[in-house]
């Protein structure tokens, strides 16, 4: 019977193809960044050095999850976080190791985390887009934090349970203390704030003029006027150094323990490297964190960008917290 | 009829089948007993059952229950003016309404807001027309919509098959002697096909109280949420609230269990044409109600994602993912995935098939919970499950990070809509063809083989297809236990989508439901329609 024949060949197929691939001789990287912003990278690299890879793209969150539940017997050998949430969750748990000085000493002073565990590559920024046709420049804020100002009621969206937003939060309870912080949440939960997953839709709501104005990171509009450029999402930057607009990194890290770590600690090396970095400025729209390598001409220069002067360093610390103290607000 | 049904086996067949119900049972309870265990290891054991912590349960409950009833409906409704009336064009009809189920929720929901929310294409095509703006879709209401347009196929589909299998003989003595339509539809159609309803209503049960796609997207703070804002940083509340999940699933099963134990639904037999029921004057009104129904479950989101896929390749902003050709790998092994997880997913439910329908016991009965619970769990706890599982036990570590491991993922995940079709299709085989078998000495494995398989095939490949749609657009198990590099169309979908490059992602959603659509055609409705 065809049937019994396909069922013997569904249980031998996989198995057999099980058989070939665990043979683990190449670099296992696990991507909390998408394939369509490091895809090429991943491949120039192999081609460079004849290191073969394996890439398993994901979720940070999820990722860390994995790798947490995987322990020590985790394929992985270097890992990528989007957001410094997830990177710090693994961190904490010594689940990485300290890279090397050179590596550490490549990037611009800010963006290499005390303890060594992992380094910026690019960084995102925190800013407020706002839908041009129906928000005046001058009724534009001075402040994240006059968000909370009845002027506002209603009119701005965020996303509690991204993990961009729970970052930006945390920086705010390390620079103003968390009194503030919890006050800011509870404050713009009670002005009406719209609540959305997460930056994408945040910036699709506000080009649609379904809400007026969000809390997201510049790269999303970018992207999205890249595909529609007739669409009125404007990002806006709030002057000085206010907290509303951080610089958050995407990092990478080694796998503490991993069998491949000269490799993957290579690779590290190659994507802070100037052609790498360049291929992020230019492609991704992100900030390039490796020294000397300049943002793409759509970007201000970083140095010229007043960023609050806060500890990212620490950022990875204390999201438990953080996640507590939005969830205690009611807006998660 | 008890007797001869369990006559049909010997003592020692019914042992080996219990064995084998067993054993399926056992891999299927595994993401329970993870859950389970991690659970009773956290600092307050039981706390999911806690008042506060209901308040997401019961929002979902309320929203799955209503998703419920409205697909049902209109499942029924459209199978029946299929199958049962002079409805113009039926044959696209037929092909068009299943092919909703194949749009994955999370692209479905965001394409859904840009078409129909405020500012959205719908508005901008009425704005001439003098609509000043679409009311926002959002919360309850919209994953009610939304949640309903994707899951009506799971009722449709079943209901349609069966009412293919009815002879339409009473209704045809019912309007005879003087009944309506109506009267027809709800005295003789309605409690015939009830069996088929109630099978594809509890699977849109367990599909909207499990989703996370669209509720995520609707803003409804349904528990799919809270399980994915905790996962990371109070996992122990994320673990307990995808148990409850699991809970609420075999309260389910068990509720659904008792109201089934009423008499079996009457055998079938094929029949010559039906008598179609004449629409007369409420012909333009059925034909319209089910051209919006296909127009805004499949024809808009097709719309949408073809007008960013073409502007994106006009305006040359895709990514360059497509055209290195490196989305035929994903394409093909999205396909040969799907396909071998159907099949062994029909394989390994029949024991549990067999032992619910045929020989009522416990040991099916548990069986069949844990199958049916599979499928409420959220994906990231099956694969978390299933992580653990593999990488704490010696000699299953061999399989982790393997295929095999990712098909029994998906078999547990979606074993239950595989079963629910062989189920109903089972005790529609009528057992003195058994016993006829059986009295000129057929053994029974040929008996299986040559009776009743052939008989059950259609729901057999119907269920199998059910399978086949659900593993091609699944994501959180498929990113964290397909093998390092092993990418699918969803996988290629949803990365596209997270970094905004909204022209790939839709030229990859266009490839998964045309490829959906064509494998179910090939698969599925050519051969479950013989």
């Amino acid at each position: 019977m065809k049937m019994l024949r396909l069922v013997v060949l569904a249980v031998i197929v996989p198995a057999a193809l099980g058989a070939c691939s665990s043979s683990r001789q190449a670099l296992t990287i696990y991507s909390g960044r998408d394939e369509a912003l490091i895809g090429p990278l991943l491949e120039r690299f192999s081609d460079d050095t004849g290191v073969a890879i394996d890439v398993r793209y994901g979720d940070s969150a999820d990722l860390a999850l994995l790798i947490e539940q995987e322990g020590d017997a985790t394929p992985a050998d270097v890992f990528i976080s989007q957001s410094p949430g997830a990177v710090g969750y693994l961190a904490a748990q010594d689940r990485l190791e300290v890279l090397p000085d050179d590596i550490l000493g490549s990037v611009l002073k800010e963006y290499e985390q005390s303890s060594g565990h992992w380094v910026g590559l690019t960084a995102r920024q925190r800013v407020l887009v706002y839908n041009s046709d129906e928000v005046d420049d001058s009724e534009l804020p001075g402040s994240v934090l006059d968000l909370t100002d009845p002027t506002y009621e209603g009119r701005v969206a965020i996303a509690p349970a991204n993990g961009s937003f729970q970052d930006f939060i945390t920086a705010m309870r390390q620079t103003l203390g968390d009194d503030v912080a919890r006050q800011w949440l509870e404050d713009i939960q009670a002005n009406g704030v719209q609540t959305y997953p997460d930056n994408n839709s945040i910036v699709d709501a506000v080009a649609r003029g379904e809400v007026e104005m969000g809390l997201v990171n510049h790269y999303y509009n970018v992207r999205y006027l890249d595909e529609d450029p007739g669409a009125p999402s404007r990002n806006y930057q709030f002057p000085g150094d206010d907290i509303g607009s951080i610089m958050l990194a995407t990092t990478a890290s080694v796998l503490e323990g991993s069998d491949r770590a000269e490799d993957g600690e290579e690779f590290i090396r190659y994507l802070l490297s100037a052609s790498a970095q360049e291929y992020f400025a230019d492609s991704t729209f992100e900030y390039p964190l490796a020294q000397g390598v300049e943002p793409s001409d759509e970007l201000a220069p970083l140095d010229s960008l007043a960023h609050p002067d806060y500890d990212i360093q620490r950022l990875g610390e204390g999201l438990e917290e953080t996640v507590n103290m939005i969830r205690e607000s009611g807006l998660l | 009829m008890a007797s001869s049904n369990a006559s049909s086996l010997s003592f020692l067949g019914r042992i080996w089948l219990r064995a084998a119900a067993a054993v399926v049972a056992a891999g299927f309870s595994v993401p329970f007993l993870y859950l389970l265990s991690e659970n009773l290891g956290s600092e307050e054991p039981f706390g999911f059952l806690g008042g506060e912590a209901l308040a997401p349960l019961g929002r979902s409950l309320g929203l799955a229950a209503s998703v419920s009833v409205t697909a049902s409906v209109i499942g029924t409704g459209a199978a029946w003016l299929v199958g049962r009336t002079d409805l113009p064009g039926r044959r696209i009809f037929k092909l068009l309404l299943p092919l909703p189920l194949v749009i994955p929720s999370f692209i479905g929901a965001f394409v859904m807001i840009a078409a129909f929310a405020p500012g959205g294409f719908l508005e901008s095509i009425l704005g001439p027309l003098g609509v000043e703006s679409m009311p926002s879709i959002r919360g309850f209401a919209g994953s009610l919509i939304v949640l309903t347009l994707f899951t009506y196929p799971y009722v449709y589909l079943p209901v349609a098959a069966r009412l293919r299998q009815l002879p339409s003989s009473l209704e045809e003595s019912a309007r005879l002697l003087g009944s309506g339509a109506w009267q027809t539809f709800f005295r003789i159609v309605l409690p015939q096909a009830r069996s088929s309803i109630l099978a594809g209503t509890l699977l849109v049960f367990l599909y909207s109280i499990s989703d996370f796609g669209v509720v995520q997207l609707m803003r409804y703070e349904a528990l799919t949420r809270v399980i994915y804002a905790t996962r990371l940083f109070d996992r122990s509340t994320s673990l307990a609230l995808s148990l409850q999940l699991g809970v609420v699933a075999l309260l389910v099963v068990a509720i659904e269990r008792v109201i089934t134990q009423g008499p079996r639904q009457s055998s079938s037999g094929r029949t010559s044409r039906a008598l179609l029921v004449p629409l007369k004057r409420s012909k333009a009104l059925a034909t319209t109600l089910l051209g919006l129904l296909v127009g805004a479950a499949l024809m808009v989101p097709i719309a949408v994602l073809g007008f960013w896929a073409i502007r994106g390749l006009s305006r040359g902003t895709t990514s360059g993912v497509l055209v290195t050709g490196s989305i035929a790998g994903p394409t093909f092994n999205t396909a040969w995935v799907a396909i071998l997880s159907a099949v062994v997913a029909v394989g390994a439910v029949l024991p549990v098939v067999y032992l619910t329908v045929r020989h009522r016991s416990r040991v099916g009965d548990v069986s069949n919970a844990f199958v049916v619970g599979g499928f409420a769990l959220p994906g990231l706890a099956v694969a978390l499950a299933l992580v653990y599982l593999t990488v704490s036990t010696p000699a299953l570590s061999g399989i982790y990070q393997t295929l095999t491991l990712l098909v029994v993922a998906y078999v547990i995940h979606f074993g239950a809509q595989a079963m629910r079709s062989a189920q109903v299709a089972l005790s529609a085989v009528p057992t003195t063809v058994e016993d006829a078998a059986k009295v000129l000495g057929v053994n029974r494995l040929h008996r299986f083989l040559r009776v009743e398989l052939p008989l059950m095939r259609p729901g057999l490949v119907a269920g199998g297809g059910l399978v086949l749609l659900n593993v091609m657009k699944e994501l959180p198990a498929t990113l964290l236990l397909a093998p390092a590099g092993f990418q699918t169309l969803a996988m290629k979908i949803w990365q596209a989508s997270e970094s905004s490059f909204f022209s790939d992602a839709a030229i990859a959603a266009l490839l998964l439901i045309a490829l959906s659509g064509s494998l179910t055609w090939l698969l599925v409705i050519r051969r479950a329609e013989v």
